[in-house]
């Protein structure tokens, strides 16, 4: 009888051994399959946002950059020079200790450039922008501000915040879902002197559509121009915005929104404007990825400027589900060293339970490598059966693993979330919702390759490996411990 | 002569260095039934483990038909000199009676097993449903069934009754001088022994020919 009738015959009439196995490595085939799948899956993340107004880019100034940029121009205008160029000034000044040289920047330095912004504007797929001022404080004229009556406000400014904005429907607050309107309308691009208070400061000052509010600047309030804005909203927030500051100048209460030039105006900067954020917002959700490149390659000064997602500044289950990856490749390489542990352990288990059977093949002249090699035949057998097991199993198992591995990932940002819930600022803007819609876990052709390669491998390794421990022993070996 | 054994030594690795041979020296020839008697212990399965080629010799030499087993390589000394039965028969447990005997080697494991007086109702039969007799029958037709010139035996009825044993000791005496085969039987069985044409006891790592007892 030849290796291969042996070997089947073994399979065929030691039933229970062969369903064991057959299910142990059916069970590690699917394990790595569903590893692999998950590896690949798409996981499709609803974010209620994007679902809402489309998917859009943020432009912000680069924060990292700054020192760097501003070196550069003081080197353009010259050591021992003053001057000022894009921003940047430079004077000598007359000190205790003799002269110095003082430089500084202004808004222009800071701002995000309207031709910049314009010219990403024009981007096709970009089906509108918006545009945010930094936040200014400013001198309320004329009626009050909300103020905790348990705080000093000694060492406030005693002001409220301007927040100017192209088209205000495109704020950051009003994205997030957190802002809404109570009455009235919201600012839109040609609107000037207009305003949109919060509720709370509305009836506090008895205020209503159609009145309007005074601010001047709140360094020299009592000389400084007042300008006039007219209420055209009234807005209520979910959840109270981050201040950008200490303080109730900035408390989210005291926040006015206004046109896009109006606050430089009101704190004295006329003509010389802070836009913060610009918003893109893509028409079509499925062109977003296109987009983006189109406004990576244009000819900017991209060292002035970052390019986020409009959600890519929000660590939450986005950042999460970027790692399954991660955690699928790790389930794969532990899956792929338990099956070696567990299946060594189970031919070690089994070539001890046949040595009666190997003594005998050995007493016969059969050599080391030829009974290793039925072993391996029958091991080979039975793998091939639980692979096409496995693979008609693995759409389904995978699936699972994957909305398993989701479901951890969601657990874990919503325990984050809760973890950090008040103890983490968001700039302003507050959190989109996310929630997951479907995971594609697909199993390809080439993944059941890759799955029935390794665990070929593992089988081979395994039975080589026990096979080699047990057989080193030799045949006198096996004979007394056979009789 | 067919075997010949050679101022053999052997000692136990495991069992700091016990001498279980001493000097053995030993020759056999076709057509002849012999019998090693001893005590436990003094060696017998040892030196039937060397004429087998399943384990080599500390010093000394084993020689097949005037060659050096050693030489020539233990795997083919088993697959083409010599053949075995063992006291609990040995057989694989996943074959049949037919196929045991096809793992001898042979292409006619019929004509081997109805030699050897099993029925053919149990020839397609899993062999672990024959009764000890039987099985025995069945190694030795296994045995019989690879061209072999020497069967080596190990208690070959230890496990049996007086009858059957009287049976497979038969058997034997006929593979010897019917068949013309060296059969070398290790034993404790006085029955055994007094069926075979030499006696060879083992004493203190030693062999010594004896007549059979009569």
């Amino acid at each position: 009888m030849n290796l291969f009738q042996m070997a089947w015959r073994c399979v065929i009439r030691k039933p229970v051994k062969s369903v064991l196995l057959l299910l142990m490595i059916s069970v590690i085939s699917l394990l790595l399959l569903s590893g692999m799948a998950s590896q690949q899956a798409s996981v499709a993340t609803q974010d209620k946002t994007r679902q809402a107004i489309g998917a859009g880019l943020l432009l912000e100034h680069n924060e990292q950059n700054r020192y760097k940029r501003t070196v550069e121009i003081c080197e353009r205008i010259g050591e021992n020079t003053e001057g000022s160029l894009e921003g940047v000034h430079q004077k000598r000044i007359q000190t205790a200790y003799g002269p110095a040289w003082q430089s500084w920047t202004d808004n222009s330095f800071e701002t995000l450039r309207l031709q910049d912004v314009k010219t990403i504007a024009s981007v096709p797929g970009v089906s509108d922008y918006n545009l945010t001022t930094s936040v200014f404080a400013v001198n309320p004229v004329g009626f009050s501000r909300i103020e905790d009556p348990d705080v000093d406000q000694s060492s406030d400014l005693l002001g409220v915040s301007l927040v100017g904005n192209k088209d205000m429907k495109l704020d950051a607050n009003v994205l997030s879902g957190n802002l809404s309107l109570k009455s009235g309308r919201m600012v839109r691009p040609n609107d000037q002197n207009t305003c949109v208070i919060s509720a709370e400061l509305a009836r506090k000052n008895h205020l209503s559509l159609g009145d309007s509010l005074a601010f001047n600047d709140y360094h020299d309030p009592k000389n400084a121009k007042t300008y006039k804005s007219e209420i055209i909203g009234i807005y209520q927030v979910k959840q109270k915005m981050a201040p950008f500051m200490s303080g109730d100048t900035f408390r989210s209460e005291n926040v006015v929104f206004t046109d896009l030039r109006f606050p430089e105006k009101a704190a004295g900067d006329e003509d010389d404007p802070l836009f913060e954020k610009a918003y893109f917002q893509v028409g079509n959700v499925d062109d977003y990825d296109q987009v983006k490149e189109a406004v990576k390659d244009l000819d900017l000064d991209w060292e002035r400027y970052d390019l986020i997602d409009n959600n890519g500044n929000m660590d939450t289950m986005s950042s999460n589900f970027n790692d399954l990856q991660k955690i699928s490749t790790l389930l794969v390489g532990i899956v792929a060293i338990v099956s070696f542990v567990i299946l060594l352990l189970i031919f070690v288990f089994w070539l001890k339970n046949r040595t009666q059977e190997m003594g005998v093949l050995f007493a016969i002249g059969t050599s080391k490598w030829k009974i290793i090699g039925q072993i391996l035949l029958e091991a080979l057998m039975i793998g091939a059966i639980a692979l096409l097991v496995s693979f008609a199993l693995s759409p389904a198992a995978s699936k699972i693993t994957a909305d398993y591995l989701v479901q951890q990932q969601v657990q874990q940002a919503e325990e984050a979330k809760l973890l950090d819930e008040g103890n983490v600022a968001t700039g302003g803007s507050q959190e989109s919702q996310q929630s997951v819609v479907a995971v594609h876990a697909a199993v390809t052709k080439n993944m059941l390759l890759v799955d029935g390669l390794g665990v070929t491998f593992l089988i081979t390794l395994s039975v080589l490996t026990a096979g080699s421990l047990l057989l080193r022993r030799g045949p006198r070996n096996l004979l007394y411990e056979m009789n | 002569m067919i075997l010949e054994v050679k101022c053999v030594d052997y000692s136990y690795r495991s069992q700091k260095g016990k001498q279980v041979l001493r000097q053995v020296s030993a020759s056999f020839e076709e057509q002849t039934f012999y019998a090693v008697t001893g005590a436990s212990g003094a060696g017998k399965t040892t030196f039937l483990s060397l004429l087998a080629g399943l384990d080599v010799p500390v010093s000394g030499t084993i020689c097949y038909d005037g060659q050096d087993i050693g030489k020539k390589g233990l795997d083919q000394h088993r697959k083409r000199h010599v053949s075995l039965v063992f006291q609990n028969y040995n057989l694989i447990d996943y074959l049949t009676t037919e196929e045991n005997v096809r793992l001898g080697g042979s292409a006619r494991p019929q004509e081997l097993l109805q030699e050897v007086g099993i029925p053919e109702e149990a020839w397609k039969r899993n062999v672990l449903q024959l009764s000890g007799g039987q099985q025995q029958r069945v190694a030795i037709a296994r045995a019989l069934a690879s061209d072999a010139k020497v069967l080596l035996a190990d208690e070959p009825t230890g496990n049996l009754d007086e009858v059957t044993s009287a049976e497979i000791i038969g058997l034997l005496k006929k593979t010897a001088h019917q068949l013309g085969k060296c059969v070398i039987v290790v034993t404790h069985s006085r029955q055994l022994a007094e069926a075979a044409d030499q006696v060879i006891e083992m004493k203190d790592g030693r062999l010594r020919v004896m007549e059979p007892p009569r």
